[in-house]
């Protein structure tokens, strides 16, 4: 059931075309395993981390991406397609980069807000498409997060233990069926 | 089970067409040997024996074989002013290993286009010589639904009953008998009752990500195993490269690669071909030679035109309570067949469906309508748990701009070449399409609904992928006969999905393997001209 495509913005993953999402389909990378960093150095990761917790921050009881491990599988998953890397050490350097000339600090060092304006600015001119694979693999390893679905659970009643477990449901109500089955045919012989 | 040196029938393709002709040729007496590309899934990797489902569910299981890429899947481009996104799977089982069940037996008048609206072209069969074998189907499928839906003709009862709605499908429902219209519950291939040595299901949802328990009907749970005691031998892993030919102009065979790259051969007194709606002229068009320049049974021209995907949207309807829609089968709440037919009064020929489902899953839902940043978590909480989603489908005419070509550019891992689609969508299918999503609104707005979304028409839902060796009674318009034999070559057959000259307005799996039972009764009915 591949139906997440975005609404007005889907675009064909196709062959011929470059596009970070052919790269993924042969890198498994379970969500919510313990692992570290990979390919990023100690200052990328605290970029990267900064980068995800901004994409999806904590609420309730709900953790931040970075708190469920977000940024260790989207390098977990670079570390298993080596041509996404260079994609996504250039865009942590131009972020830091534009921290740094725009808030004469780290980008791990700005307030919330001006993460979140630097990621707007980056998001906007980012021609590599860096900021989207970093953003869909932030997405898949938050709401691939038994704590992060536990607490939606909680939070919004949708249930995340149904669709590994199963749940009870009441059987079809025939008797609804009434003033319909008593309808004329409605279809053409041929 | 090792057949004789020469078979008496070799299936090209283990998908829902070709394991259902296995299974009825090994039954009736004959040795075939089934060659597939793919190999089986190992059950333990079905994504939603998993938390992480979702996350599987885009890459290992990808739906698109451009992602996925596993060992047997080939390059598929998509080009045209309407690209397909193709969802398909190679492997045992075909497609129907991501599918989510819904079977729909066409209607009467889907066999009849070009009579009854003067458009495309009329089956060489009818409904009724079919009928008998939609019962068969539904028999050893393990079909839910209910008979004598009166926007069909009278059936016998289906083996077990449908799925529970939930509170969607009393939503929809209500809305229906608000709106007057006719509906039904949907009908599905999934056991909900215990059947056939198989569980009942437990509504865990989201089908099309593997059902561990069994219940979804894919064909490697349904037509394999019985197919397999019946002496079928099916080889894994064999890629065919060609159809062979003896010097009568006869198909004695195939030559594939095995898993290892290393060609071998297979023969056979019938070859039936059942790739499916790409792989099927995929295989055709490699299989030129000085005897058909243009492709095997291709002298129509028309092997890989005429593709059709359905015209295809979703509605989505926003509710002020929680609808539960993380329970039940996806696709297994009530449908309309109220707009099926032709009505003159409208500005199109054909019909569609409204299939109503259940709600979306939080990663899909967030991928969505969820913006990264401050407003993530209140943007996804509007939403989850207060959508009922709609599936919408039309029926999408036959064009022969439509097309499926080889594309030596981009190969598979032993240089055969991948495919490109090309596909627009047709005036037609234009206006019913937009008509198609004004009623989907109709519906959720008289549902209760506080607002509607729908996903328009492209990029285009490739799961349905019909036309590309279409039947027909003349050669020169049509590559195979009513009985599914190739005009051009006395013992090939075509049975899947390309096969079909129209497509109807519902999901073809049903379709496609009641066509493919009864093409094995008629290769089997001519058997002693085979041996002659």
């Amino acid at each position: 059931m591949a139906y997440d495509r975005k609404q007005g913005g889907h675009s064909v993953a196709q062959a011929n075309r470059p596009d970070y999402r052919l790269e993924i389909g042969r890198a498994e990378v379970p969500v919510g395993e313990p692992r570290g960093f990979s390919v990023l150095d100690a200052q990328r990761a605290t970029t990267l981390r900064a980068w995800v917790t901004t994409l999806i921050p904590a609420r309730g009881d709900r953790p931040d991406a970075a708190d469920v491990g977000a940024a260790e599988y989207v390098d977990a998953t670079v570390f298993l397609v080596p041509a996404l890397r260079p994609a996504l050490i250039q865009a942590i350097d131009r972020l830091e980069r534009s921290a740094n000339d725009q808030r004469h600090k780290a980008f791990s060092e700005c307030s919330a807000e001006d993460r979140e304006g630097l990621l707007r600015e980056f998001e906007a001119v980012d021609a590599s498409d860096a900021f989207n694979m970093v953003r869909d693999f932030t997405y898949e390893a938050y709401y691939g997060h038994s704590r992060v679905l536990a607490a939606l659970e909680k939070e919004t009643s949708w249930s995340s233990a149904s669709p590994t477990r199963g749940s009870a449901m009441k059987p079809f109500d025939a008797s609804r069926l009434e003033r319909v089955s008593k309808l004329p045919p409605r279809w053409r012989k041929a | 089970m090792t057949q004789p040196a020469v078979a008496d029938v070799l299936v090209i393709g283990s998908g829902a067409s070709g394991a259902a002709v296995s299974w009825r040729l090994a039954g009736l007496g004959a040795s075939v040997i089934c060659l597939e590309q793919g190999d089986w899934v190992d059950r333990e990797r079905l994504p939603k024996n998993h938390v992480d489902w979702e996350v599987r569910g885009r890459r290992f299981w990808a739906a698109n074989p451009n992602v996925r890429r596993w060992p047997a899947d080939y390059p598929v481009g998509s080009e045209g002013e309407n690209p397909v996104d193709i969802y398909m799977y190679n492997a045992v089982g075909g497609s129907t290993i991501g599918f989510a069940g819904n079977y729909w037996r066409m209607a009467p008048s889907d066999f009849k286009v070009h009579t009854l609206d003067g458009v495309a072209a009329d089956w060489p069969l009818t409904y009724d010589e079919l009928a008998p074998y939609y019962t068969i189907n539904e028999r050893v499928i393990g079909v839910a639904g209910l008979a004598n839906d009166p926007c069909g003709p009278p059936r016998d009862p289906l083996p077990v009953p449908p799925a529970p709605i939930g509170r969607p499908g009393e939503l929809l429902a209500d809305a229906y008998e608000k709106l007057g219209w006719y509906w039904w519950p949907t009908e599905q291939s999934i056991t909900t009752a215990a059947y056939n040595g198989r569980p009942a299901c437990d509504n865990r949802g989201w089908c099309t990500f593997g059902c561990p328990q069994k219940s979804l009907s894919t064909v490697d749970v349904t037509y394999w195993p019985p197919a397999l005691e019946k002496g079928v031998e099916l080889r894994t892993g064999a890629r065919v490269r060609e159809v062979l030919l003896d010097a009568t102009g006869k198909a004695v065979g195939a030559l594939y690669y095995d898993g290892d790259g290393a060609v071998r051969e297979a023969r056979a007194k019938v070859v039936v071909v059942a790739g499916g709606g790409l792989g099927t002229p995929r295989l055709l068009l490699m299989s030129a030679s000085a005897s058909h320049p243009d492709g095997l049974a291709n002298s129509s021209g028309l092997v890989g035109k005429n593709l059709m995907t359905h015209v295809q949207s979703f509605a989505v309807g926003k509710f002020d309570e929680a609808v539960d829609g993380w329970q039940g089968t996806w696709g297994g709440t009530v449908s309309t067949r109220q707009f099926y037919e032709t009505d003159p009064s409208r500005d199109y020929v054909r019909g569609f469906i409204i299939s109503g489902c259940r709600g979306w899953s939080p990663l899909n839902l967030a991928l969505q309508v969820a913006p990264w940043g401050s407003g993530h978590h209140d943007a996804l909480d509007e939403r989850i748990n207060h959508e009922i989603v709609m599936y919408l489908c039309g029926e999408d005419l036959p064009e022969e701009a439509n097309r499926v070509e080889l594309d030596w550019e981009h190969q598979d891992r032993f240089g055969l070449p991948g495919v490109r689609t090309h596909y627009a969508l047709g005036d037609n299918s234009r206006r019913l399409g937009t008509d198609m999503i004004a009623h989907g609104h109709q519906v959720l707005d008289a549902a209760g609904a506080s607002s509607v979304r729908d996903f328009g028409l492209s990029p285009i839902w490739g799961w349905h992928l019909l036309g590309t060796a279409r039947m027909g009674t003349d050669p020169r318009t049509s590559v195979v006969d009513g009985s599914n034999q190739a005009h051009d070559v006395p013992n090939l057959f075509v049975v899947d999905g390309s096969s079909m000259p129209t497509s109807a307005a519902v999901n073809p799996t049903h379709t496609i393997q009641a066509v493919a039972l009864r093409a094995a009764d008629k290769i089997w009915e001519k058997r002693r001209d085979w041996t002659a």
